[in-house]
């Protein structure tokens, strides 16, 4: 079986796998990082999503042999303190009820308001759209993504 | 309260019973904090301070870590920032204390119980201090995780009185506060446990790791009914990483399991292992043709079970100056929680150990039990935190599959089901048809109601029982249809009975239980009435709940005077009476509806819609809720369920069914089971009014009156009437009612 050099949260780890398992697999039952969540595994629930080189991304849609030189960082490598910014509004926002997809939305919000911080109510609609939530903690999602992009913007 | 329709997913051990005083210490402290102070199974105060509370329900979304340690704070007087929590376990302390999550029933079942563990605990740690400076206690008072000495200002923390507090009497009635002196209870909280959810932290069933673990996924035979015929394992097994391949028959749909190193080569195996299905009994069942056989029932002429008969109303129909009838459709439904049933089970020789994302955990320790031959106690069940629950967990069937994989492996493991087997082969909730005719007097006062509910049993369950079904006013007993049953309008003569028809389909709770049906078609129909008698919908609502009166239905006491203002409260917030803002190319509408959750929670929503000319398109931009459930724990937990049981609805209103064809149900993931995503979500508002009546349940409240207030609002928009869920459009009609779609709010 071939051998994987996998970066995630800036830790080097050498994985002996299949080359069609799909990321969200190897982080899940090969490294124990299981923050990063199976909704669906055709990549339309957005409950796996972790970034790749700062990009949000379906982990369940990568495989391995995609991986190499990427870097991956999963909802326990978002921040060091449990902190970011998006953290901290999801906390303030008291967004989370079941909680099972909030690491991937997270995941989204985070990289999305990296990329541009003055969002458009339908723009931050339109990039969460691609998440399922059953709960429907949608109102409070949309406040959460607000406070942290305002807070991205200041600084 | 008493109430039998919550009652009713409780099993004969599980009733919640008077608080256990004992000293027993916890698996998890024995041994290591010898002097913790434990007056009661939820309670354990050890010297560094440190408040350990036991939850005994299960987190599935609804908050009820936080609002159970509210109750338990609130009267011990803890320090929240001391507080930790444990998850309960069934047997041992909690052997006499219900653990199982369902009906709303939470906040209720537990708010006396918590509040006494927490006062005797005070009260004892109160005695011990008063004790230590030789006063009386009624000179101290606990404040914060200390006892204070008023005249004085001398404290003690509460983990310094630890020891001396554990050998104080134990009060038998310990006074509880008066409600205007909380300081917890009442107050917005946020959730205690949220940091572990945004970190990745959070363990739920999925996330269990024991050592030595192996992973399956299991081929399901999609065929209600149907069984494994032959497999052959070759190919699974030549697999890299896949170690055995067994069958399976404990759970809702038997198959082959197979076990792997982990979940990836479990499922590449799964999709190479070779399955002949016998598609048993029911490989014609087609869900359209069982909504056609559910319609043909409504003829029948003899009564069903027997829901509810005031007056005469059959009689007073047939003689009715205006009459008007229509029939309601409602498909499966699927419960798709986004985390997928799993569950991990290491089997020993002895003993079993589970850790399962579940509803309830007594019947996961009482069947395994069975199963295993071996006694409860030697069943360890784990609660881990739910990735939504809804109802589906509260049936073992994945636990089941768990343990017998693991029985026949002899190692640990986790069985995990693909979204696509669990939105195919769980249990369903159930399709229904309903049919209401209502009739008026000459001045258009309506005078008698007959609703015909034809629905289905919940299979796995069961409910109701074959016992239950003897008594000929057993489904009255038992309340089932549930909004038909406790319809709360003053109809002089109101007739309901219900007929079962039952599919092969299995069948179980889901959220609202059997609310969703009859209360869709009893409020659609209201506004149709309102509308033929040219009435304002809401006008024609208050005034059949005149004079405001408590109406008595079996056990159910219904204060209508409750309902008439929260539809007063929603209405004034939504601006009822003012124009709707009309843009462009689209039609926009209000509609209204309103319910009485279990007897205890009332409830009001508006929703705004606009319809485009597209096919199908409407968007629903506002729902204005109003809710009297009694004294609130914490409104920000309510708020938070009000917008996740409307969204909830919102789903099953717009997209949400489950079709069988063949013999198996069609849909299998989000891709055709759609549910409502942030783009489509509302804009909702909560308003809570002051109560003073106990708490009520609110984890299903907000679903039931979502359908009707959307489908009055498109209705008013559009003069079309919808009957059949999911909303369809091109397939609204006016047929068999007698208004023309000519009805606007848009004054």
């Amino acid at each position: 079986m071939p051998m994987f050099v996998l970066v995630v949260n800036d830790v080097q780890h050498h994985v002996r796998a299949s080359s069609d398992m799909p990321l969200l697999w190897a982080l899940r039952d090969l490294l124990h990082l299981t923050g990063t969540k199976y909704g669906c595994g055709i990549g339309v629930c957005g409950a796996c999503t972790v970034h790749e080189s700062g990009i949000a991304v379906r982990s369940c849609q990568i495989p391995l042999s995609a991986t190499s030189g990427k870097r991956y960082t999963t909802i326990e490598g978002l921040s060091a303190e449990g902190n970011h910014p998006c953290q901290r509004a999801w906390l303030e926002e008291d967004v989370s009820q079941c909680g099972y997809c909030q690491a991937g939305m997270i995941m989204t919000a985070a990289a999305l308001i990296q990329r541009k911080p003055n969002l458009s109510d339908a723009e931050i609609d339109a990039a969460m759209s691609d998440h399922v939530c059953r709960c429907g903690t949608f109102q409070r999602l949309r406040r959460a993504i607000r406070r942290a992009a305002r807070e991205v913007s200041k600084t | 309260m008493s109430s039998t329709r919550r009652a009713f997913l409780k099993t004969s051990t599980l009733v919640a019973t008077s608080l256990v005083i004992g000293m027993e210490l916890p698996e998890s402290l024995a041994g290591k904090v010898a002097s913790a102070f434990e007056p009661n199974a939820y309670i354990s105060i050890s010297p560094d301070n440190i408040v350990r509370l036991w939850i005994t329900r299960s987190e599935m979304g609804q908050g009820v870590r936080t609002t159970l340690t509210m109750m338990l704070a609130e009267e011990l007087e803890a320090n929240w920032s001391n507080i930790r929590l444990e998850q309960a376990t069934p047997g041992g302390r909690f052997k006499d204390i219900r653990l199982r999550t369902s009906g709303s029933g939470s906040t209720v079942g537990t708010y006396d119980a918590l509040r006494k563990a927490g006062a005797t605990a005070r009260e004892m740690l109160i005695a011990a201090a008063a004790e230590n400076w030789n006063v009386p206690a009624s000179a101290c008072r606990a404040e914060r995780g200390t006892v204070v000495h008023v005249a004085t200002g001398r404290k003690l923390t509460y983990g310094k009185l630890a020891a001396a507090a554990a050998r104080q009497r134990v009060p038998d009635n310990p006074p509880l506060k008066n409600p205007k002196d909380f300081r917890i209870i009442g107050k917005p909280l946020k959730r205690i446990d949220g940091h572990g959810i945004v970190t990745g932290q959070a363990v739920y069933g999925i996330d269990v790791h024991v050592p030595g673990m192996l992973y399956a996924v299991m081929a399901r035979c999609p065929f209600v009914g149907g069984k494994v015929a032959s497999f052959d394992a070759t190919k699974a097994l030549a697999v890299r990483g896949v170690r055995h391949v067994a069958p399976v028959k404990s759970g809702l749909a038997t198959g082959v399991a197979v076990v792997a190193d982990h979940t990836w080569a479990a499922m590449k195996g799964r999709d190479a292992l070779k399955v002949e299905w016998d598609q048993g009994p029911n490989a014609d069942f087609d869900s359209d043709h069982f909504l056609t056989q559910m319609q043909d029932q409504l003829a029948q002429p003899q009564d069903g079970y027997f829901v509810r008969d005031d007056g005469d109303a059959r009689k007073v129909l047939g003689s009715a100056a205006k009459k008007l009838e229509a029939t309601y459709e409602l498909p499966f439904q699927a419960h798709a929680p986004l985390e997928t049933m799993n569950c991990v089970a290491d089997v020993r020789k002895d003993s079993c150990e589970i850790w399962a994302p579940t509803q309830c955990p007594e019947v996961v320790q009482s069947e395994t039990a069975k199963m295993l031959a071996l006694a409860e106690d030697s069943v360890k069940v784990h609660i881990t935190l739910l990735g939504g629950g809804f109802g589906r967990r509260l049936i073992a069937d994945y636990a089941h599959e768990a343990v017998e994989v693991s029985r026949a492996i002899g190692k640990p493991v986790q069985m995990l089901w693909t979204r696509s087997d669990d939105m195919r082969c769980g249990f369903f909730h159930p399709c229904d048809v309903e049919h209401i005719a209502g009739g008026s007097d000459v001045r258009g006062r309506p005078i008698a109601w007959v609703q015909r509910s034809i629905g289905s049993d919940l299979s796995v369950v069961p409910y109701p029982t074959e016992e239950q079904k003897k008594n000929p006013r057993g489904y009255f007993n038992e309340g089932l249809p549930w909004g038909s049953f406790d319809n709360p309008y003053n109809f002089p003569n109101l007739k309901a009975d219900f007929i079962p028809l039952n599919s092969p389909v299995p069948t179980g709770p889901w959220r609202a239980v059997f609310y969703p049906s009859p209360v869709f078609a009893r409020e659609s129909f209201l506004d149709e009435m309102a509308h033929a008698a040219e009435k304002d919908p809401l006008e024609f609502r208050l005034h059949l709940l005149e004079p405001g009166d408590v109406l008595k239905v079996g056990d159910a006491k219904i204060d209508r005077s409750r309902l008439i203002r929260v539809l007063r409260v929603a209405a004034e917030k939504a601006g009822w009476k003012r124009p709707l803002p009309q843009t462009g190319d689209r039609l926009w509408g209000r509609g209204g509806a309103c319910n009485v959750y279990d007897e205890d929670c009332y409830i009001a929503q508006v929703a705004e819609v606009s319809v485009g000319a597209e096919a199908n398109d409407v968007r629903v931009h506002r729902i204005v809720c109003a809710v009297d459930c009694g004294l609130v724990v914490n409104p920000l937990g309510l708020e938070g369920q009000a917008e996740s049981g409307i969204i909830w609805g919102l789903s099953a209103t717009l997209s949400g069914k489950i079709d069988f064809k063949k013999g198996a149900a069609v849909q299998s993931s989000f891709t055709d089971f759609e549910v409502l995503r942030m783009d489509q979500a509302p804009a909702i508002e909560t308003h809570i009014v002051a109560s003073d009546h106990p708490p009520g349940g609110f984890g299903e409240t907000a679903v039931p009156p979502v359908a009707p207030a959307v489908v009055n609002a498109i209705f008013a928009a559009t003069g079309k009437r919808i009957r059949r869920l999911p909303v369809s459009l091109q397939e609204a009609t006016c047929s068999g009612c007698s208004i023309n779609a000519t009805a606007r709010s848009q004054a």
